[in-house]
């Protein structure tokens, strides 16, 4: 993203043309390291990725995993209510243990962050890729090939998601890894806002010069896309992309918990939550544990997108006062020379989140 | 999303009457209300919240999920008539309105006796009772009994149950009174009070038969054909005032012209009885605890406590003491397709028997209040012929090594992967939840099990399907009525393996020592005496491993503070509404 943000300042020709490429990335940081929430949220955001990665490494400290049955842990003639206080909540189950089968629920909460950031991450990087690609195209190609693209990336955003998702996800035959399937599905499903934002975005940066002297002097559309483009439409789409994490996990958990996300025994947030909806007040944590979770993890993670927003757009930049003392300069510098594309971002911005 | 525990009753009665139609919703949905029916004297049994002797008058509101659709008695399928559906149709024989074991037996209502069997209980001789009338006062006659079988043959009429079409000779070829005027030769009616049945094989069940709301009388002046059901013409204690989006919501109120004198078995209290559906089950378990207004005199007839909502009742005295407990017949169990390898070897199926935790699927079910574990195939009640074994003892939780030690000498040292197919549905019986516990349990003895859940009706045709069964499935089975033969024939009798359509002997079990006992314990008309063999005969099947039997569903239902006089039948095992008072 540093060379992004220089790039698409610069009325050279390439990238190379612009002087201390690497210093877009620590303006980056700077920047994002003024706004504490978001520090907050990405050592947040960390420690759930440390967890969903090293998930049978907390497990193991526990000593459980997440699909054993344990019986004896509940009131067989009470429903299956856990035994015990706070739904079972002992030194060997962290977090108490599930109704009706005494799974321990640490374990099954761990595994389930696995699934969540995986499927929505996987999702995202596709909704990128897909987006990216048929923006550009519309954006650079004619009109014929621009105005069956917009149409194709109207149908998608006008299709409600969870819908088309549902009816995908019920035709698939099960004997293919739910996990993959659904990051497939929320991926090729959700790419309509990606590919919108960056077709304007590419229009707008075609008129300029530096764009044009590249297609002056003959470079085709691929490589256009490529040296001249993509630099500028990083922070508009990292940002957007930063957005889609936590919509994606909550349309993961929305797809689990209405029974067609990943299949028993696999655990995951959403299905926990379909499960344990009918036992709020019989076994209350039951139900508070995954739907923290979720909150948790879809609050920092929008968090943190809205930091990195901030941290790329510089007009929001130069209000956070990054670098009041040394590096006031060099900050001051950049921002002062925002030209028409600049302005026009937060604009973008707003109008995408909106539409998302 | 929510999680929908579906009268469990329903199913059964579904799963029992699919039998030879594999289009049976509507049957199922009638069923959902009619299964919940049972009875007994309004003595000693104010279980309700209630204090003092049961009165008239008052409406009792039913608060139901599935409506009273096509509500006529050609198209109803139910066990022993129905809950709601015998409050207006009366039957040459009924269930016996009792708590309990008593009310698995069969007694007279419009007859005056039980059938007189004759030439190998392929005859059955009826006599109607003096003073019998419709609701506009007009005799019933053993003219308008013929004329309403007669009508349940109709193509137009569809729904209703297989076993006339089966068992009356000319029953397989005859059109229904539309289309066939001369009617039906086998069903002849001497006189006005007596009609005898001919059937082309000895039927010693006949008696339970003959409850199903095929045999109420309908007058042929007033038949409308498919249009009947919007006001059948009553016999029982109510008739219908209002039917509202094809038995969405049914009014009943009092029919002047039932005599108490003629019907035993019906009570009738209160004044009016209001049945109202569409209701998602947790509001109605809801509304039912919560007893504000009409909601006090309300009961359900399609509707359980599910394993939270009973963690929750239980914690509540008041609460608890609105719930009534009901045994329904019915067994959940493992089937095996022993044309699959490798279920083909008796020593796989044993192992897999011995493995099995019954503790943890019963708790998968909804804990030991809703579930007991099963070992025979016959439900666990006498009227069934219920005799105790256990083949492959596997004990409370399960003998892994056991089942290790035959999978060695199968020859699967190494342990076994199998695939489990199940049904999404949020059923608690073919669902998920069980096919994961027996997944974990299985484990323990080094089996892989593959999970492969399939949408309902997904799973229903596959799992019916001849060509297409899966190796091991989870299955349910309700009987029709309290007897071992619609148990144990269906899934066991060899000549009625379906090879195009739904089948339901998943066994393929086509043994001739078992036919042949089949057919013997047919010819008995003693019940008591058929229910020791068919008890004999499920022990005998059982050694075979054809099935792994997990458990039987035990009924909690909640009604409201002021219900009196609740009787609950092991027929049906929920409350019975014709016994009910709300004063």
């Amino acid at each position: 993203m540093s060379e992004a943000l220089l790039a698409s300042e610069t009325p050279g020709v390439g990238a190379t043309a612009v002087p201390a490429p690497a210093s877009g990335a620590r303006q980056f940081w700077r920047r994002l390291r003024t706004q504490r929430a978001a520090l907050a949220a990405a050592a947040v955001v960390a420690l759930l990725v440390l967890v969903a990665l090293a998930a049978p490494l907390f497990t193991a400290l526990e000593g459980q995993d997440p699909t054993s049955y344990h019986p004896a842990l509940v009131d067989s003639a009470r429903g299956g209510v856990p035994v015990g206080p706070f739904g079972g909540i002992s030194s060997e189950h962290w977090l108490g243990v599930e109704p009706q089968t005494g799974r321990d629920l640490f374990a099954r909460l761990v595994y389930g962050a696995r699934v969540s950031l995986g499927v929505a991450l996987a999702a995202t990087v596709l909704q990128v890729a897909i987006g990216v690609t048929v923006g550009l195209a519309g954006g650079l190609g004619g009109r014929w090939l621009d105005q069956t693209l917009s149409r194709a990336t109207d149908v998608m955003v006008a299709l409600p998601l969870m819908v088309l998702a549902l009816a995908l996800l019920a035709v698939v035959p099960g004997g293919f890894p739910r996990p993959v399937l659904v990051a497939l599905v929320i991926g090729f499903v959700g790419w309509g806002g990606v590919a919108k934002v960056v077709r304007a975005k590419t229009i707008s940066l075609k008129s300029l010069d530096h764009v044009a002297a590249a297609r002056l002097s003959g470079w085709g559309g691929v490589r256009i896309a490529r040296r001249e483009l993509l630099p500028a439409l990083a922070a508009p789409v990292i940002t957007y992309a930063a957005l889609l994490v936590p919509t994606n996990i909550t349309v993961e958990a929305a797809l689990s918990f209405l029974g067609v996300g990943v299949k028993p025994p696999t655990a995951s947030w959403g299905q926990m939550l379909t499960s344990a909806d009918v036992w709020y007040q019989a076994a209350p944590q039951y139900l508070l544990l995954p739907a923290a979770a979720l909150f948790v993890t879809v609050l920092a993670l929008t968090v943190l997108g809205d930091g990195v927003r901030t941290a790329l757009d510089p007009r929001a930049a130069s209000r956070l006062r990054v670098g009041t003392l040394r590096t006031r300069k060099a900050d001051t510098l950049r921002t002062r020379k925002p030209d028409t594309l600049r302005t026009r971002k937060p604009d973008t911005l707003r109008t995408r989140k909106d539409g998302s | 999303m929510r999680r929908l525990r579906r009268p469990t009753s329903a199913i059964s009665s579904r799963t029992a009457m699919s039998r030879r139609t594999a289009a049976a919703s509507a049957a199922l949905v009638v069923l959902a209300a009619g299964a919940a029916a049972c009875a007994g004297p309004e003595d000693n049994k104010n279980k309700a919240g209630g204090d003092g002797k049961p009165q008239k008058g008052g409406t009792l509101t039913v608060l139901n999920s599935d409506p009273q659709s096509d509500f006529d008695p050609a198209r109803l399928y139910t066990s022993g008539g129905g809950n709601v559906p015998s409050l207006v149709f009366r039957t040459l024989t009924t269930r016996n309105r009792e708590d309990g074991a008593d009310g698995a037996k069969v007694v007279p209502d419009l007859a005056e006796s039980l059938g007189k069997p004759s030439e190998d209980a392929t005859v059955w001789t009826y006599t109607l009772k003096k003073g019998l009338k419709f609701e506009d006062g007009t005799p019933v006659t053993t003219k308008d009994i013929k004329y309403g079988i007669e009508r349940s043959f109709a193509a137009e009429l569809s729904g209703g149950a297989p076993f006339l079409r089966d068992w009356l000779i000319g029953g397989d070829k005859y059109q229904g009174p539309y289309k066939d005027k001369k009617g039906l030769d086998s069903v002849e009616t001497p006189d006005d009070r007596t009609i005898v049945f001919r059937l082309n094989k000895p039927v010693g069940d006949f008696d339970y038969v003959a409850t199903q709301t095929s045999f109420a009388p309908v007058p042929k002046a007033k038949d409308k054909g498919t249009k009947y059901e919007e006001h059948p013409v009553s016999t029982g204690p109510y008739k219908v005032v209002k039917n509202t989006g094809d038995g969405e919501r049914l009014q009943l109120e009092r029919n002047p012209h039932w005599s108490a004198d003629t019907d035993a078995e019906r009570k009738a209290y209160p004044d009016r009885i209001d049945v109202r559906s569409g209701l998602n089950s947790s509001v109605i378990n809801q509304r039912l605890s919560a007893s504000q207004g009409a909601d006090a005199a309300a009961v359900t007839t399609d509707t359980n406590l599910g394993p939270a909502e009973l963690a929750k009742v239980s914690g509540d005295k008041k609460l608890a003491a609105q719930v009534g407990t009901g045994h329904f017949g019915y067994t959940n169990y493992l089937a095996f397709n022993p044309k699959v390898k490798p279920f083909d070897d008796p020593k796989v199926r044993q192992a897999i028997a011995y493995a099995v935790d019954r503790t943890s699927v019963v708790n998968a079910a909804g804990g030991s209040s809703l579930a007991e574990p099963a070992t025979t195939f016959l439900p666990n009640q006498k009227s069934f012929g219920y005799t105790e074994f256990d083949h492959f003892p596997a004990g409370a939780s399960g003998n892994p090594e056991k089942a290790k030690e035959l999978l060695r000498a199968a020859g699967h040292k190494d342990g076994l992967t199998i695939t489990l197919t199940h049904s999404n549905a949020k059923n608690f019986e073919t669902s998920p939840e069980i096919a994961t516990a027996l997944q974990d349990a299985l484990k323990k003895a080094g089996i892989t099990v593959r999970l492969q859940g399939l949408e309902d009706n997904d799973y229903e045709d596959k799992v019916h399907d001849a060509k297409d069964e899966p190796g091991l499935f989870l299955a349910h089975w309700g009987a029709d009525w309290p007897s071992g033969g619609p148990f144990l024939a269906p899934i066991f009798d060899g000549r009625q393996i379906v090879k195009d359509g739904y089948n339901f002997n998943s066994s393929f079990l086509d043994d001739k020592a078992v036919n042949q006992e089949i057919d013997e314990i047919n010819k008995l008309t003693d019940h008591t005496a058929a229910a020791v063999r068919w008890g004999a005969l499920d022990k005998k099947i059982g050694a075979k491993a054809l099935t792994v039997p997990l458990f039987h569903p035990v009924y909690k239902r909640l009604y409201g503070k002021d219900v009196k006089n609740v009787v609950i039948s092991d027929w049906t095992g929920v409350l019975d509404v014709s016994q009910a008072s709300v004063k």
